[in-house]
């Protein structure tokens, strides 16, 4: 009788359950590879590594102290909108709804904070709340149109958000160079200053109280999720909407709010990052916050820490960058390399999601049971 | 010719590249791909065609130097999603970020000035006469019929008239059943995510040597993500997309005709037409389907942006 | 009806052999699913694999079928070893297997689905053409099924139709049937019997798995048990008993649940009155449907799946607008109630789609074992969840279900698809204190877990629950009911009482057939 073997066969195997500890792991090792990957072929190409390096450890003058360091508080001022929105498609993510239009309702909160900034002149706390609730209403109402598509006619989500960014930038281009336009400073292609600024944190240059608005938000997001009954529900239509339409949630109902939640929450990011940096509304109010906030919140997945620390590290990845321009580094060669991370990053994702399985000999998993 | 027959010539030299990006990633799309990249790629072919007519190619040659360049990166991204199985939303982001950051680095310097290269225009005898529209229609270059005409109808050949297409479509819809058929998935799945990819490319390079014919920061001005939007639109059917890609282009000239004639409507919301009609374009069918009218299925390949696992059937 | 019988006597074992498995043995990691299994398939015969969940059925006619390579053994077909590369490689010696779960693409046409992948199919095609072409093969073949239609169009039983078609098409010789009938009517399965004898007369060999004692007995000639990945025995059907076979594939000696029960209370705890409700479709799924469950009874529905039965079950379970008529629970009209509270009334209801429904796989044991009660006062407050309530509710539930997993921490989809059903049917047997809805509940089941079932909806009869059974197992309504209601097109078309109810008038309701059934004047 002759044997035939069965060849020891390599294959990727889903798992189901992530350690968290593992998946942060992977990421992180992904990456620093990117990382490595991006350094060698500048190194490659003839520019002086080392020499870059020092430069932005300069720039942050990590030596320094927080309060003198301009590079680190800019960083901190680069975080917050990112994290803002950040936070603001992590809530979406957890229902599987991916709002990539926080780009737009970012530009939209700007929008209707400047409104009445420019308009109405009170009292400093007074006006910001206001500018505060109109950030929200205007970022909501900007995804109010793709939540009702999303929740009741099942209209993807991605594409109708994705078209309202770039009519939300041609929007705020079309009132700041126009109707609401500075007539007083010629030179400048923006409205007039905002009557409230944020207050700055004491004791920094530049580094506004707005920066603990998402680390707040972040950890609010936590316990929402991990305690409360409404994070629950949000958790179960995002796993199985069946199954949560059986608990008796209302599951088009849950996405609605879940959708209004996040564009506002994205809306608020702009008007923070409008009275905390800009004080006037342009065209180029932001400076792609909401797509580095939308990388950030799909790598972080469930996890409000890994958001926060991969919030933080895409800002100083892209504020060295800014300060590497002085060196003679293009921003469009910073713009590749968080292309190159970012798949480093997807590739670490991948790989924590799935595991390399070669054949026979490897432990099984408790509760697996055999193919029939 | 006057300026309703200026508009539509405009028109579809403006749809051109819609219609390239959009069917390369309605093909990815049927294979069950989804390549947000399109923008990055747009940019890399647009830059390689320009790179290659600057080192004295003729337009073919430019032109296919910018589809290859932007195959590439479609293989990469294709091997990527595909083989490794990274996310195909963060991936394809990825590439928008690369393809845009380094096209703009490698067009610095090209800025404004003219594409030594160019696409003559091909006139249809006779066509071409007559009066009014004429012009318009038939003295276009080969690029546009191509677009238009051929590569429609052979897409269209391709995935309803042949044994080919018909796998291709199965393998979107249902990998583990065309697999099970014998039918190689991943093949099939890099071939079309890369020539998708390289008609992007074309695109790009359309851009440069026939419609703006010179380099500028952003070339693809996010008409990669109207392409994605467009082919939802069309429902994934090559007759649609090319009227879509027709529509879009209407709208955008829409835009010069109002500056020419001084219609007074301010040109940054002008600006807006395109991206309002296609969302408008999209929610229309779903609401009225919801409402009882069924239209023609809009049900996107059933395993769209999803990878497929052999161990998992 | 009795050709088949005819020549069941005439082909047992009398045919050559066609193909012959030695030793085949197949593990993965560190589970033996093969253990050295000997078998042989002649010409001409329906030949039964039978046996439980994970005794090796299916791993052995993937063996065959050239989708597992053995770890060792060999195969010979017409007396010549084989060793299968590939699934294509054994389609192209003639074995081909039709799976359980269909691999057709639902929105491609019958005809196109035939034809994917297949070296037949011309390289130019036309709509057309392949549906010819199709008509043809079925022709050849003697099953006739719409060729232009969309798989998402068919029935089931038509689908499978399809796939049988497809792999015959392929020229198979031998025919591999993965538990066929789990997705079928009684009468579809009655069909597919013809079929398979009619296949077997041409001269092929249909391998038949299932773990249904009663079609082994009716369609087979010849029947191989397999227990624990062994084989047990092979022999032929004539003379075999469905008490011995159920011992050889249990290994122990099971005793036919005698149940002697009490008489049924008269005390009206459900009653569904007039109720009339649209489908998913838009259409009318029920129209002016009145049925009554008293306390301690089991009502059963007998019906073809897809007769309104599944809108019925959504509607006492609140997951379904009513448009006319009432819904009362113990005294309590709950016909405009949301689900939740209808849960609370103690209202519990195994869905159709049991894990598509039912089970939130990603998310924890813990949290699955809650999701029909998390709301309540003990489990949360205004806001907040009370997470050691609800641990402790879960760890509970998993004990009194039996429900293996490490912990209840884990994800619901790690667990076994026997597990998880546990989980669900215990889950909704605790809601259920005053009502208990079950549809389909054994569909897809191995004979353990079924009986699991049965037991459990017996208990509830016993406690004083009514419970509304809803199943297209005719033998299961039979066993289990004391009154019967047949449904039809949304209809009620008649009711039974234990013991009166006939096979056969019955089967007439669920056709349709009231006329005859009641012209029959019994």
């Amino acid at each position: 009788m002759s044997t035939i073997e069965t060849p020891r066969r390599i294959h990727l195997e889903r798992r189901l359950h992530i350690g968290p500890r593992r998946s942060a792991l992977v990421r992180v090792a992904g990456l620093l590879v990117a990382l490595g990957v991006a350094l060698l072929a500048l190194a490659v190409t003839g520019r002086d590594v080392p020499a870059l390096g020092v430069e932005v450890w300069d720039f942050l003058s990590i030596g320094d102290s927080i309060g003198d360091s301009f590079g680190l508080q800019s960083t901190g001022n680069l975080a917050t909108p990112i994290l803002m929105d950040a936070i603001a498609v992590a809530i979406g993510l957890r229902m599987r709804l991916w709002n990539i239009g926080v780009e737009g309702q970012f530009y939209m909160g700007a929008l209707a904070a400047t409104g009445i900034g420019i308009h109405l002149d009170l009292a400093d706390p007074l006006l910001l709340v206001l500018m505060a609730l109109a950030g929200a209403a205007g970022g909501a109402l900007w995804i109010l149109v793709p939540a009702i598509a999303r929740a009741y006619w099942n209209v993807n989500e991605i594409i109708s958000t994705l078209l309202l960014n770039f009519v939300a930038i041609a929007v705020v281009n079309w009132l700041s160079i126009g109707p609401w336009r500075d007539a007083a400073a010629e030179v400048v292609q923006a409205t007039p200053q905002v009557n409230a600024r944020l207050p700055l944190v004491p004791g920094s240059l530049i580094l506004h109280i707005g920066f603990f608005l998402p680390l707040i938000l972040a950890a609010v997001c936590f316990v929402v999720f991990r305690s409360t009954r409404w994070g629950f529900e949000v958790d179960m239509v995002g796993g199985n909407p069946r199954a949560a339409a059986f608990a008796g949630i209302n599951v088009p109902r849950r996405i609605l709010t879940v959708m209004l939640i996040s564009g506002a929450i994205a809306g608020i990011s702009g008007m923070v990052h409008l009275t905390g940096v800009t004080f006037r509304l342009q065209g180029t109010i932001s400076n792609s916050y909401g797509f580095s906030g939308f990388i950030v919140a799909a790598l972080a997945g469930a996890s409000f820490v890994a958001l926060v620390a991969g919030g933080l590290f895409i800002a100083l990845l892209l504020s060295s960058g800014i300060a590497l321009q002085g060196a003679g580094l293009s921003v469009y060669i910073v713009l590749a390399i968080y292309g190159v991370v970012l798949i480093g990053i997807a590739v670490g994702e991948m790989a924590s999601r799935y595991r390399l399985v070669t054949g026979r000999g490897e432990t099984r998993s408790p509760g697996k049971r055999a193919p029939p | 010719m006057n300026a309703l027959f200026g508009a539509l010539r405009t028109a579809i030299d403006a749809g051109v590249i819609i219609v390239l990006a959009g069917m390369g990633e309605l093909l990815t799309e049927r294979v069950g791909v989804l390549n947000l990249g399109q923008e990055g790629l747009i940019g890399i072919g647009a830059i390689a065609a320009v790179i290659s007519a600057d080192l004295g190619a003729g337009p073919w040659v430019a032109f296919l130097v910018g589809m290859v360049a932007a195959g590439v990166f479609g293989l990469l991204f294709a091997t990527s999603v595909v083989v490794v199985r990274t996310n195909q939303i963060l991936t394809g982001l990825a590439v928008v970020l690369v393809g845009v950051g380094l096209s703009n680095q490698l067009g610095n310097g090209f800025q404004g000035s003219p594409v030594t290269s160019r696409f003559t225009s091909f006139r249809i005898p006779i066509l071409a006469d007559i009066p009014q529209v004429g012009p318009a229609l038939f003295d276009h270059t080969v690029i546009v019929y191509l677009s238009y005409i051929i590569l429609p109808i052979a897409v269209w050949f391709l995935l309803f008239r042949t044994r080919h297409g018909m796998n291709l479509r199965a393998v979107g819809e249902n990998p583990a059943a065309a697999d099970a058929a014998g039918i190689n998935v991943t093949g099939m799945r890099l071939l079309y995510t890369t020539v998708g990819a390289a008609l992007s490319g074309a695109g790009g390079a359309f851009l440069m040597l026939v419609l703006t014919r010179s380099w500028s920061v952003n070339v693809a001005r996010s008409r990669g993500w109207v392409a994605l939007a467009v082919v939802i639109f069309a429902a994934w059917r090559p007759s649609l997309l090319v009227f879509g890609a027709f529509l879009f282009g209407a709208m955008s000239s829409l835009r010069f005709i109002a500056q020419q004639q001084n219609w007074g409507i301010p040109s940054a919301l002008l600006s807006t037409l395109p991206y309002v009609v296609t969302l408008v374009l999209i929610l229309v069918p779903a609401a009225l389907s919801r409402f009882g009218f069924k239209g023609r299925s809009s049900v996107a390949p059933g395993s769209l942006a999803q990878p497929y696992f052999r161990e998992e059937r | 009806m009795s050709s088949s019988d005819g020549a069941r006597s005439e082909s047992a074992g009398n045919g050559e052999t066609v193909v012959e498995a030695l030793g085949i043995t197949k593990s993965f990691d560190d589970v033996v699913a093969l253990d050295h299994v000997d078998l042989d398939l002649t010409r001409g015969e329906v030949h039964a694999l039978l046996g439980e969940n994970g005794a090796g059925k299916t791993t052995i006619s993937n063996v065959l079928a050239g989708i597992y390579r053995p770890d060792s053994g060999i195969i010979r077909l017409d007396g010549e070893e084989r060793h299968f590369r590939s699934p294509a490689a054994a389609v192209e010696a003639g074995i081909g297997m039709v799976h359980q779960h269909f691999r057709l693409i639902q929105p491609m046409t019958v005809a196109e689905n035939i034809h994917l992948g297949w070296r037949d199919t011309p390289r130019l095609i036309t709509r057309r053409m392949l549906e010819e072409r199709t008509a043809g093969v079925m022709d050849e073949v003697g099953l006739r099924v719409n060729a232009a239609a969309e798989i998402w169009q068919l029935s089931v039983g038509e689908q499978q139709r399809v796939e049988i078609t497809r792999t015959l098409a392929r020229g198979a010789r031998i025919l591999i049937l993965d538990e066929p009938t789990a997705v079928l009517t009684a009468q579809e399965a009655r069909e597919l019997f013809g079929v398979m004898r009619s296949l077997v007369a041409g001269g092929r060999t249909v391998v038949f798995i299932s773990h249904k004692l009663n079609e082994v007995l009716e369609v087979s000639d010849r029947i191989t048990v397999l227990r624990g990945g062994r084989k047990v025995v092979t022999r032929p059907t004539l003379g075999a008993t469905p008490r011995e076979l159920a011992r050889l594939m249990t290994g122990e000696e099971r005793e036919v649940v005698r149940d002697a029960r009490s008489a049924p209370g008269d005390r009206p705890l459900l009653q569904i009155e007039g109720v009339t409700a649209r489908g998913a479709r838009g259409f009318m799924a029920l129209r002016f449907v009145s049925i009554t469950v008293n306390a301690g009874e089991i009502v059963g529905v007998a019906g073809v799946s897809g007769n309104g039965q599944t809108e019925l079950a959504e509607v006492v379970a609140g997951l379904r607008r009513v448009e006319l008529g009432r819904v009362v629970v113990d005294g309590a009209d709950l016909t405009r109630s949301s689900s939740r509270r209808i849960a609370d009334a103690g209202v519990g209801h195994i869905p159709e789609d049991r894990l598509g429904v039912g089970l939130v796989r990603t998310a924890q044991v813990r949290d699955n074992a809650v999701l029909r009660n998390y709301w309540s006062p003990e489990n949360s407050g205004r806001i907040t969840l009370r997470r050691g309530r609800i641990a402790e509710f879960a760890r509970k539930l998993v004990d009194a279900a039996r429900v293996q997993t490490p912990s209840i921490h884990s994800p619901a989809g790690y667990l076994s698809g026997g597990n998880q059903q546990r989980l669900i049917a215990g889950r909704e047997a605790l809601v259920a204190k005053r009502v208990f809805i079950a549809n389909q509940p054994t569909r897809g089941l191995d004979v353990r877990s079924t009986e699991d079932v049965r037991g459990s909806l017996l208990e509830k009869r016993a406690a004083g629950c009514a419970v509304l059974l809803i199943s297209d197992d005719l033998d299961e309504i039979l066993q289990l009911s004391d009154r019967i209601v047949v449904m039809y097109e949304g209809r009620v078309l008649g009711e039974f009482q234990r013991g009166e109810a006939d096979r056969e008038q019955i089967g007439l309701l669920m056709g349709g057939h009231a006329g005859e059934a009641a012209s029959e004047g019994r």
